[in-house]
């Protein structure tokens, strides 16, 4: 293939692009030439952190080979994080950005920078950031600008990518990491520098002696954020990544997946003992797993620990370095001295978006709760556990309707709440999670006012768990049959449809009991099940029945009753299982136990 | 198809004249093919204001029925893949777009002297008497004042960046219109300086320019720094306003469209005068003239190129990367060349020499060690040029919530400032002419010095219009122009009439 002319951009444009990439006959030059040169700390000295004396440092090197110097150094760390903007659309053009198509099929002439074109501002994509800005607590800037950052390279077919240098959106910003928070030690907060809007580059791909470019991903839109160097340890890097993921996905910014490549971090490490000035700092960047994240720190650490402690002579080179995803060791992309001069400027193409205070004031009113706040609320309020409600969150991010559902179970009373969020994410959860339905989660699956119904029978003592467990089973594997065949081709946006009016909508628990033939148990309580007397009256009517069943189970298993008598205690877990056979699942196999055992003596 | 000076002529001889004073030359148009097929094809009885009108446009405004090379190699044989705004109203209105006209190269000089070596100047149209010397059609719309001139178009439109429309309007006695910035769409115009760049509109009478700029001057949604309908909207009612309570009440109900009884004109110091015939008839008119200070007018012009040149070298940036289709991309020197050498090779053989002189300037500003001390300084001069008109002008700026403090009291301020549109007539294209003819040679800077007078208006976003007031000493054109307050075209074009109308009559 020859390089790239006007014919092969109408074939690239045409979105039938026959062949998949195009080719430019260049050679790998630098591979990513975006150094990012940030100074998150005043007075950073690249020979801070020697060692004082030579003969310290001789037994620190004995040490360190030992492995147990590490508790001598301080680890600091800053992130700067990209998420792409989840519009729909490029930042300044309208072509799609949806991922996985074609390479060069998502391009508008303004994405491949053709003469003459302009950026045309994606205003949801300002209200998302803003929205982003303010769930971190940042202020925002009233005046905001965009500017222009110039390198060469085929990612860039404009050759500057269009970012906000000296006026960004927001600045200022803090997010609170708990201790427990991915196993981080401590409670903190995480400053954010700032967070600015920005154009993503193409992507380029080396292929022997050429470079391939899909511009697929030119020009979508992106939130750069950048932290304060508050981290101290791979875990709490960690903590503040997937904290801020759930952040992101609550407010409906970003998907924040960082294996699509929707969420890139890039990590700066530096190490210094406690009480002198911060060391070298080396940026790793691309790191695409928060697994590699924490790695990629421990790595760095290492390294550094090691150089200071060994040639405490030599001064750290500052660097900006890769992963080896394999290894799982850092390695050197360029020094310093390679760093390029990007000569910002104003775009002039593009007006200086100024903020109206109340457009701010509505977005901050629908601001949603934040996931940490769902768990402050739930735990406080209904003694429930924070990992319980982390698993109500994780069931909708975006949406927090496993949130909604368990709260409309409990409809804000607390003598349930404890029983209800058992029911929703052990029993529930629990049996989607071993059934081989594979159906997702949804509001829908057992109705809330069901759900409702289950638990309060069961915390009356009206109907028994086990008659509950079957409940959830039998509606399943109701919903399974229905919606056994989209269930495979469901996807998040599924979710956002109204409940439809299907068979959860008209169950009631007594339609359901009468389902199973089990609608004798509850058939005197369920339409009193708010009474306060229902618990005497319905009581003694069980524990005769289950006179009855633990009658006829001995009756009909004389083998295991002798077996039992003869000393073979297990086998009254036959007997039990005989009487749920009985009772067809609707006995309380505990009191039958008993029941059985008091009978057998 | 490869444009070649033979094709030129054969296209231009086949052109009639439509004024006998002026000659068509084969020297304007880069592209006459669309012009020469034209006479071959019926010629649509469109509908529409400008239905039957043929209108040249610059070789930096994207028409997909031909290539737009902006005058550079670089971008030989690039073929647009989506028309202007501009030029999809002009067409929607019923016009038919005859051409594109030459140009210097990226809008870059003042003689439309950058040309690729295939190409020949622009020879001025305007001459006086058949042997005089060729004379520059100035720049960079150099190819579109010499069409509008000469007579092979009804209307051309330029660009003007620092000047481009009204200078060669000025050198080729022509009206030229630089419209207040934001005022018609620059989707589809080959960017030189973002914040500089205007489409203008070159014809042979003020009429004619003011009915194209009712056409295209409208918001669009591909251009951010277009006007909405709304600013437009309150440009439109301070005029109304303005014309209602300021201007003396009617004297002539026929000729209200030239009625500038009462309209105070500034005439700034230390630029050239005027002819005063012109001023003493303004005061008949009942105008009021009187003289103003601009004092950052004088370092509008170092402003103005370090500013267009940083903007320059940011928007050239992307030629060379290999996405366009020149014959430098496509051909591939060898296997070996490197992403970078191949880059150097395309930006080195296809940008011409004043182009690459403005993208070093421009690179050189904008990096870091200079940036505070020539780009930003700049810009500071920018803003107090800007703040220099506001408070000579009467007239409210529309764009502005926040009155600046306006030093001078509402009744002193001017309505129109008046000056000549360049510093001399159209210099000589030869630049070792006899000796008679020296004093019209411009050699180094001295081109850059042609700008001085135009680039205000452009730092300042305001409607300028070079208007034809006469022959200068040489025979040659003349140029006055006519710059308002943002938004006021309306006040420009009825001054502008007026002028034409002395013009015609002397």
């Amino acid at each position: 293939m020859t390089s790239l002319s006007r014919s092969a951009w109408s074939g690239l444009l045409s979105s039938q692009g026959s062949t998949s990439y195009r080719t430019a006959r260049v050679q790998a030059i630098l591979r990513s030439p975006r150094l990012t040169v940030r100074c998150y700390v005043s007075g950073t000295s690249p020979l801070g952190a020697g060692p004082s004396s030579p003969s310290s440092v001789k037994g620190k090197a004995v040490e360190s080979k030992e492995g147990t110097s590490d508790d001598e150094w301080e680890t600091i760390i800053g992130l700067e994080i990209h998420a792409q903007l989840k519009t729909g659309r490029k930042l300044f053009s309208p072509a799609s950005t949806s991922y996985g198509e074609l390479p060069n099929t998502n391009v508008n002439f303004h994405d491949a920078a053709f003469p003459g074109t302009l950026p045309v501002l994606d205003l949801s994509a300002v209200r998302l950031s803003i929205m982003t800005a303010l769930a971190l607590q940042c202020e925002i800037n009233p005046r905001s600008t965009f500017d222009r950052k110039h390198y060469f390279y085929h990612d860039i077919p404009a050759s500057y990518q269009i970012t906000q240098h000296y006026n960004p959106l927001a600045r200022q910003g803090r997010l609170r990491i708990l201790e427990g928070d991915n196993k981080s030690r401590r409670t903190f907060d995480v400053g954010i520098k700032q967070l600015q809007i920005e154009q993503d580059t193409a992507k380029s791909q080396t292929v022997g002696d050429n470079v391939l470019v899909d511009l697929n991903r030119a020009g979508t839109g992106l939130m750069e954020i950048v932290t304060e160097p508050d981290m101290r340890s791979a875990e709490e890097a960690g903590a503040f990544v997937k904290k801020l993921q759930g952040l992101l996905r609550r407010v409906g910014s970003a998907d924040g997946d960082m294996e699509k490549g929707n969420l890139r971090v890039d990590v700066n490490v530096s190490v210094n003992r406690p009480g002198e000035p911060f060391g070298t700092r080396c940026e790793i960047k691309n790191i695409n797993s928060v697994r590699f994240l924490q790695a990629a720190i421990e790595s760095e650490r290492k390294r550094h620990i090691k150089h200071y402690t060994t040639s405490p002579s030599t001064p750290l080179l500052q660097e900006t370095r890769g992963l080896n995803e394999l290894t799982l060791q850092t390695f050197s992309l360029r020094t310093k001295e390679e760093a390029m001069d990007y000569r910002y400027m104003p775009d002039s193409n593009l007006p200086a978006m100024a903020i109206d205070p109340q457009y701010l004031g509505k977005l901050t009113d629908n601001l949603p709760e934040m996931p940490w706040e769902t768990v402050d609320r739930l735990t406080s309020r209904y003694g429930v556990t924070k990992r319980d409600v982390e698993t109500l969150i994780g069931l909708d991010e975006y949406h927090a309707q496993g949130v909604r559902y368990y709260e409309d179970v409990v409809r804000g009373d607390q003598a349930i709440a404890k029983r209800a969020m058992n029911w929703i994410v052990h029993e529930l959860l629990g049996q989607l999670g071993k059934t081989k339905l594979n159906i997702p989660w949804t509001p829908t699956l057992v109705p809330s006012d069901l759900m409702r119904e289950i638990v309060l029978a069961i915390q009356e003592g009206s109907m028994t768990g086990t008659t509950g467990k079957a409940v959830l089973k039998h509606v399943l594997s109701a919903s399974a049959s229905t919606a056994g065949p989209v269930a495979g081709s469901r996807t998040s946006n599924d979710r956002d449809r109204p409940l439809s009016q299907s068979q959860s909508q008209s169950q009631s628990l007594s339609a359901v009991l009468d389902d199973l033939g089990l609608s004798s148990t509850l058939s005197n309580s369920s339409s009193t099940s708010s009474s306060s007397n229902s618990n005497s009256t319905s009581s003694s009517s069980p524990s005769a029945e289950l006179e009855a069943f633990c009658a006829q189970a001995i009756t009909n298993q004389p083998k295991a009753v002798d077996d039992y008598k003869r000393g073979n205690e297990k086998v009254i877990m036959r007997l039990v299982g005989e009487v749920m056979k009985i009772s067809k699942g609707s006995a309380d196999a505990k009191k039958a136990r008993t029941m059985l055992e008091e009978r057998l003596k | 198809m490869r444009v070649t000076c033979r094709h030129l002529e054969a296209a231009a001889t086949s052109l009639k004249p439509r004024t006998s004073t002026t000659h068509p030359t084969p020297y304007s148009w880069v592209n006459p093919v669309t012009v020469a097929s034209s006479a071959g094809l019926p010629l649509i009885p469109g509908s529409g204001p400008l239905a039957g009108r043929t209108i040249a446009i610059k070789d930096n405004i994207s028409y997909t029925s031909a290539p737009s090379s902006c005058s550079s190699s670089i971008l030989r044989d690039y073929n647009p893949p989506y028309d202007a705004t501009c030029v999809k109203s002009l067409v929607r209105a019923g016009a038919r777009i005859a051409g594109q006209t030459k140009m210097d190269e990226f809008g870059m000089g003042s003689l439309t002297t950058h040309l690729p070596s295939h190409c020949t100047p622009v020879h001025n149209p305007a001459s006086p008497t058949e042997d005089e010397p060729p004379r520059s059609a100035g720049g960079s719309s150099g190819g579109s004042a010499a069409a509008v001139a000469e007579g092979s178009v009804w209307v051309a439109l330029g660009t003007d960046t620092g000047g481009s429309v009204r200078l060669p309007a000025s050198y080729c006695g022509v009206v030229g219109l630089k419209p207040s910035y934001g005022m018609i769409s620059r989707r589809g115009v080959v960017s030189y300086a973002d914040s500089l760049d205007c489409v203008g509109i070159l014809a042979r009478d003020v009429g004619s320019v003011q009915g194209v700029f009712d056409i295209i001057s409208h918001p669009d949604e591909g251009d951010m720094t277009c006007v909405s309908s709304s600013a437009r909207a309150k440009a439109s009612s301070i005029l109304s306003d303005h014309l209602a309570s300021s201007l003396s009440p009617l004297v002539h109900p026929s000729e209200t469209e030239r009625e500038i009884a009462g309209l105070r004109i500034g005439i700034p110091e230390n630029t050239l005068d005027s002819p005063p015939e012109l001023l003493s008839y303004l005061q008949s008119k009942g105008a009021i003239v009187q003289r103003v200070s601009i004092p950052s007018l004088q370092l509008a012009l170092p402003a103005y190129y370090v500013l267009a040149s940083a903007e320059a070298s940011s928007n050239l940036g992307r030629f060379g990367g290999g996405w366009y289709g020149s014959p430098f991309e496509r051909d591939a020197r060898n296997d070996t060349e490197s992403g970078v050498e191949r880059r150097r090779r395309i930006r080195t053989e296809g940008f011409g020499a004043e182009v690459k002189k403005r993208i070093l300037a421009g690179t050189y500003a904008l990096s870091a060690d200079e940036f505070n001390n020539t780009y930003l300084k700049a810009l500071q001069l920018r803003r107090l040029l800007r703040r220099d008109y506001q408070t000579l002008f009467r007239i409210p700026h529309p764009l502005q919530t926040s009155q600046l403090p306006n030093t001078t009291p509402k009744s002193e301020g001017v309505d129109i400032i008046l000056h000549p549109t360049a510093i001399c007539t159209a210099p000589l294209l030869d630049s070792s002419p006899s000796d008679e003819h020296k004093k019209h040679t411009v050699k180094g800077s001295e081109e850059y010095a042609q700008d001085l007078l135009t680039v205000p208006a452009s730092l300042a976003g305001l409607p300028a219009m070079s208007v034809p007031a006469g022959r200068g000493e040489d025979g040659w054109p003349v140029g006055i122009s006519v710059t308002s307050q943002w938004g006021m075209e309306g006040l420009v074009f009825r001054l502008g009439k007026v002028i034409e109308g002395w013009t015609k009559g002397t």
